[in-house]
């Protein structure tokens, strides 16, 4: 039987999956389903980590991995290893989902996080072998035990493991070009930067820059051109040079007061009203603008982080 | 022009095949362009070389230029540059760096062959042929470097990103420095590279030891008072080099800078011995312990509040 079995399995086998390169998948303790337009926000804030490729992940599984994470995490409870399990009472569920398919608003959730690539590198995802999966960032909100705890279940159940995602310089200074730009449309109130610089003890040094000043100073590092000033909705054609241009600009304006050299010390922080990124992983998103786009950026710090 | 930089530049201009050569005069410019179009590159290359060297006599370069012109062949390639940090770390010997930067190259990778030679200018020439484990090195794909040992600059090129960690390395641990990091400069010409920043340098950083004194003349010796935090408004324009449309804007560029650590006069004076912050101190910092406030806005009118 089992032999016929693999025999109708082989002849029914499609050809090999079209390479999908952003999927998100989430993890909520809830018992009911977030609608689109809001999944995002509640989701959009937390601690960031890299998870390397995930072994036989089938996105036709989650309800039967939402009942295991369930039934591992009552075990946890029970063996008494997490006590009070970050709020979680007698009864609760877990629902492993896809982001796209929502249709009801949240009740109170104790615990969320999310599985995500977003424009992930073809090369890359090419190169992994059949069976796994590649969703490297990982977004955590919540109790700090029930991270560990399902952290612990996603290494057992699939093989992979987590490590701090730091965001990086460039990602920083993207983040700021792209809050900066925004401006055009969103009010981000202000632009505001934070260094360290390694002397002893660290100086950290706050640099603050008014939103409509900072836009200007975005516009004209920008090559000018009469298609880029019309963006499409949610692309954005920016080059890394004129990233590049705009942090050069700010820390020359900076220099020329104090005489001293920003790029010396390292950016640790970036936030708007739109948001805020810090270089230890924990971020917070504020606005669906360039969500994707951000999320592309930190798909790519995730690979780059990636020990394999 | 003596023997030794006639010898130099014969043996050079073998070197540099004919289909280069005329760029590389041309990115060179000891050679006016007259006398550049005078020289018939079509010659077997022994002609177009007396040619050459009757042009370098006449034109009475030296050694030091034809050492220029050595540096722009072999980095005819993009060069960028590195910055090596802190910059005020005790320079090595030349001997110790060289004993120090083979050993450690090899201790991270095995097969390479590493050439180090100094010339006349402070320059510290470094040629290296990566192999690995299974090949020897390869001499056609060389990495060179060119270190001035007094200054924290590095220029490199043709480094593969898989050599790169590698070589960045050894040349902080040799040059007994903590850390690399690129210095957002590259281009073509070595010569052009290196005079902005020699320029630069020499007009923006002192000595150590005198960058010590104005520090400590600055902010006191020994324990400070442990401030905390200054914070400065700034409604002045904007000020940036390169930036024409913003500094020709009528409106001040707002913006708030606020400077906190657990001591921040220590904080302060480090960056100022350390070359972070340039010296003499700026006065907007050296107000801070100077008139005793921590609080400053800060105008065109008064540019020290």
């Amino acid at each position: 039987w089992n032999a016929e079995r693999r025999r109708r399995r082989r002849r029914r086998r499609r050809p090999r999956r079209r390479l999908v390169s952003s999927f998100c998948y989430c993890l909520l303790f809830s018992s009911e389903l977030w609608s689109v337009n809001r999944a995002w926000r509640g989701l959009a804030k937390g601690t960031l980590s890299y998870v390397t490729p995930l072994y036989q992940f089938r996105h036709t599984q989650l309800k039967s991995y939402s009942r295991q994470l369930s039934a591992f995490i009552a075990a946890e409870k029970q063996e008494g290893l997490a006590v009070e399990v970050g709020g979680l009472q007698n009864t609760f569920k877990v629902s492993f989902s896809v982001l796209r398919f929502r249709q009801e608003d949240p009740p109170k959730t104790v615990w969320c996080g999310w599985l995500s690539c977003i424009n992930g590198n073809p090369e890359y995802l090419q190169s992994l072998p059949k069976d796994f999966t590649c969703l490297p960032l990982f977004c955590s909100k919540g109790a700090e035990d029930l991270s560990s705890l399902v952290k612990s279940w996603l290494q057992r159940t699939f093989d992979c493991c987590f490590g701090p995602l730091d965001i990086n310089q460039t990602t920083l200074q993207w983040l700021a070009a792209l809050w900066t730009n925004c401006h055009m449309e969103t009010n981000i109130q202000n632009l505001k930067m934070i260094w360290t610089l390694p002397v002893l003890p660290p100086l950290q040094v706050t640099y603050t820059v008014d939103s409509d000043d900072v836009l200007d100073l975005w516009r004209s590092t920008r090559e000018s051109s009469a298609e880029k000033s019309r963006e499409a909705e949610d692309e954005v054609c920016i080059d890394f040079s004129e990233v590049t241009r705009f942090m050069q600009g700010l820390m020359s304006h900076f220099y020329r007061h104090f005489r001293v050299d920003l790029s010396a010390g390292e950016l640790n922080q970036v936030s708007s009203a739109l948001g805020s990124a810090k270089v230890n992983g924990k971020i917070k998103i504020s606005s669906s603008r360039y969500l994707i786009s951000i999320f592309s950026l930190l798909t790519e710090c995730a690979l780059l982080k990636m020990p394999i | 022009m003596d023997n030794s930089a006639k010898h130099l530049l014969q043996r050079l201009v073998r070197r540099i095949p004919v289909s280069m050569l005329k760029s590389t005069l041309d990115k060179w410019e000891r050679l006016t362009a007259e006398k550049r179009k005078s020289l018939d590159f079509t010659q077997s290359k022994w002609i177009i070389t007396q040619e050459l060297v009757a042009l370098c006599e006449k034109s009475e370069l030296t050694v030091k230029h034809i050492t220029e012109l050595e540096m722009i062949y072999l980095t005819a390639f993009c060069l960028f540059v590195c910055f090596l940090f802190p910059d005020d770390a005790h320079s090595v010997e030349l001997m110790q760096f060289k004993e120090l930067f083979k050993s450690h190259l090899r201790e991270l990778q095995r097969n390479v062959s590493v050439k180090i030679k100094k010339h006349t200018d402070q320059a510290v020439w470094i040629r290296v042929a990566w192999g690995d484990g299974l090949s020897s090195p390869n001499h056609l794909k060389a990495t060179y470097v060119v270190l001035y040992l007094q200054t924290p600059y590095v220029f490199v090129n043709a480094l593969s990103s898989k050599h790169k960690p590698l070589l960045l390395q050894a040349l902080t641990l040799s040059t007994r420095h903590q850390q690399i990091k690129a210095a957002n400069l590259s281009g073509q010409k070595l010569t052009a590279l290196r005079d902005l920043l020699m320029r630069q340098y020499q007009q923006v950083s002192q000595p150590p030891l005198m960058r010590h004194r104005m520090a400590r003349e600055t902010f006191g010796d020994g324990m400070l008072p442990a401030l905390q935090s200054a914070v400065f408004k700034l409604e002045t324009k904007f000020k940036g080099p390169t930036n024409e449309a913003m500094t020709q804007r009528d409106e001040p560029f707002i913006c708030s800078v606020k400077f906190s650590s657990s001591n921040l006069l220590e904080s302060l004076r480090h960056c100022a011995s350390s070359g972070i912050a340039s010296t003499p101190v700026t006065p907007m910092l050296s107000s801070i312990p100077l008139k005793g406030r921590n609080y400053f806005v800060i105008t065109d009118n008064v540019l020290t509040a």
